[in-house]
């Protein structure tokens, strides 16, 4: 078939129009699939482990905020029924000038345990797009988040400064769309000498001997044993151990979609108005461009054209021509979506994500409305007399 | 060949007014007749060449082809009666734009079910009988006046309609125009039997026809 025949002549304006209204789909469904994506991502995060800090309001950060979590709170956690393994871990906000209270998504510096494998049954390994994951050996070494990385141009092989600490860069993480694109990871070791040189009441806390250094952990994940409900354990070792901070994953889970209300609310609003825009805008343009051509559907029927005949010829245009329109739309959008992407990336933010199911999503809404509306028109249409049709075309 | 009885067509005027336009039209044309149908304007003669041609529903009244009642068949029946048995020729040509001349011509064929390979070979016959053969691949307003009706005639005959009706065919066309049209329906009458009706004003029209009807206020008199 040739390219002609495939786009009918005369409906380049309406594959615009149509492009457009799919453009405006297709961009509010990013967005919302951005949304959706970064609050799947913490659910399942902290869904996959139980996270635990010590008792207080201590100096940690992220997920974990409490107390020092101890060396030996952390051997008497592991002795727990029901428990598979524990992670110590430091977590710091990058930048101690931020609030933490002020932002969701700040940057952190991570310490792990490497000697021990991720708790985390969702993520038994951060997945790396390029170069390695930390190694136990390792020092002064990181392993970057995507937007963290991308935010400051970085790469395997660079050198990135943490708390005014040089870093080797050995692995960048493959985008999650959630925390950890934001985390630098780093060896509990190098983290906790970060935790001393920028905390001079732990310094004195420190340099008084009470503490070691396998002591400074701001938290620690802890996995469950197969078959063991993670909300019994968590419940297990809070009432086990004393002196915790115990998040159950089942209530952490409901807390944070409680917090993201607002978030998913707009992701309702979003996905409705693109809807709206995009339904309307097609529906409208494949009616009219259909209606416009009232005088040739009155000609053909004046040769012969019995309804069914001009239904499907005209449900075939539609087709075409929403194919057409959906695809240019999908590829304005996905356009604008990268250039904007590409600016706001600079300060490590990413608006939009174009998710394979978003993408078949807008072509079968385009491809389904276009079908529908051109029914309709044609419907409206054949009533008509072949001379009614023709006159009012004229 | 053609048969009207007691054809009338009433319009709904402004505030849902009648305003009747044909009353009790009888009509009969032979096959192989050139009947021409004058009258002033608004006298109601496309109206009655819509209604012999069933591109309107009369008020009342029947419509016969040959031994058929066609004005009350259902719509299937009617799209199919206009494709393969009637061919229209308009005062404004009324070609698809979109459509090149051949494809125009071939539209004809398109709804009858005919062999397109074969409905092709005559299109282009009858392209190059009318003169525009060359033109057949140019779209409707890349050609003149003349050459649209041109080749809207080739479209109305492709089929071998027993029945032609032409509204105003020659109005927009010069008289060199107007006479290849002219004789060409003429000699669809001659060479193929058909019938057919003529609306024109043109008196050389009306001079070359075998019978004239003229129609006043929605009346033949």
């Amino acid at each position: 078939m040739k390219l002609r025949e495939f786009l009918p002549r005369g409906y380049v304006f309406t594959v615009v129009g149509i492009a457009v209204g799919v453009a405006g789909l297709v961009s509010l469904g990013a967005m919302a699939e951005r949304i959706t994506r970064f609050i799947e991502g913490g659910d399942r995060f902290v869904l996959g482990q139980i996270s635990v800090a010590g008792e207080g309001m201590g100096m940690g950060a992220g997920f974990t905020a409490g107390g020092l979590l101890s060396a030996a709170k952390i051997r008497e956690i592991a002795a727990v029924p029901g428990v598979s393994g524990v992670q110590a871990q430091v977590m710091l906000p990058l930048n101690t000038s931020t609030s933490n209270f002020m932002t969701l998504t700040q940057e952190l510096v991570m310490g792990m345990d490497l000697s021990v494998p991720i708790p985390n049954r969702n993520y038994r390994e951060l997945p790396v797009a390029s170069g390695r994951p930390l190694r136990t050996d390792d020092r002064r070494s990181a392993v970057l988040g995507a937007e963290f990385a991308a935010s400051r141009h970085l790469r395997t092989g660079a050198t990135v400064s943490l708390g005014g600490q040089d870093f080797a860069v050995v692995g960048i993480l493959e985008k999650t769309f959630t925390a950890p694109d934001r985390f630098a990871l780093v060896p509990i070791e190098d983290a906790r000498e970060l935790w001393l040189r920028r905390d001079p009441l732990l310094v004195q806390v420190f340099g008084a001997g009470s503490l070691r250094r396998g002591d400074l952990n701001t938290g620690a994940a802890v996995g469950w044993s197969d078959g063991e409900d993670p909300d019994a354990v968590a419940r297990r070792i809070q009432s086990t151990v004393t002196g915790l901070n115990v998040t159950i994953p089942g209530e952490l889970s409901r807390l944070l979609r409680q917090s993201t209300a607002f978030f998913s609310a707009l992701l309702l609003g979003i996905g409705a108005l693109g809807l709206l825009i995009g339904g309307l805008s097609l529906a409208n343009t494949v009616t009219a461009a259909v209606f416009e051509r009232i005088r040739d559907f009155g000609i053909k029927r004046a040769l012969g054209a019995t309804d069914m005949a001009l239904l499907r010829e005209v449900l075939g245009e539609g087709l075409r021509v929403s194919l057409w329109g959906g695809a240019a739309g999908v590829l304005l959008a996905w356009s604008i979506g990268t250039a904007v992407d590409a600016r706001v990336l600079r300060d490590g933010q990413q608006l939009f994500l174009f998710s394979p199911r978003l993408l078949t999503f807008a072509l079968v809404f385009s491809l389904a409305l276009g079908a529908l509306a051109a029914g309709y028109a044609t419907l409206r249409i054949v009533r008509l007399s072949p001379a009614e049709a023709i006159r009012r075309g004229s | 060949m053609l048969r009207a009885a007691g054809l009338s067509k009433t319009y709904a005027g402004p505030q849902g007014v009648p305003v009747p336009v044909l009353h009790g039209i009888e009509l009969e044309v032979k096959s192989g007749e050139f009947v021409a149908v004058v009258g002033a304007s608004g006298s109601g003669k496309s109206t009655l060449l819509n209604l012999l041609g069933l591109l309107e529903p009369a008020s009342a009244g029947e419509v016969w082809l040959g031994e058929e009642r066609v004005s009350h068949l259902g719509r299937r029946a009617q799209a199919r009666v206009r494709g393969a048995s009637i061919g229209y020729v308009f005062q404004s040509f009324l070609l698809l734009s979109g459509l090149t001349a051949l494809d125009n011509v071939l539209l004809a064929a398109r709804y009858v079910g005919r062999d397109r390979a074969l409905a092709q070979r005559q299109a282009l016959a009858l392209l190059e009988r009318m003169g525009v053969a060359h033109r057949k691949d140019h779209y409707p307003p890349q050609l003149s006046g003349g050459e649209q009706q041109r080749v809207a005639y080739c479209r109305a005959v492709l089929n071998r309609p027993p029945l032609v009706l032409a509204d105003e065919p020659t109005g927009n066309l010069d008289d060199e125009h107007a006479r290849v049209i002219l004789a060409e329906l003429r000699a669809s009458t001659a060479e193929r039997g058909a019938a057919v009706v003529l609306v024109t004003h043109r008196p050389e029209a009306q001079a070359g026809a075998d019978r004239v009807l003229r129609l006043r206020d929605g009346r033949l008199v």
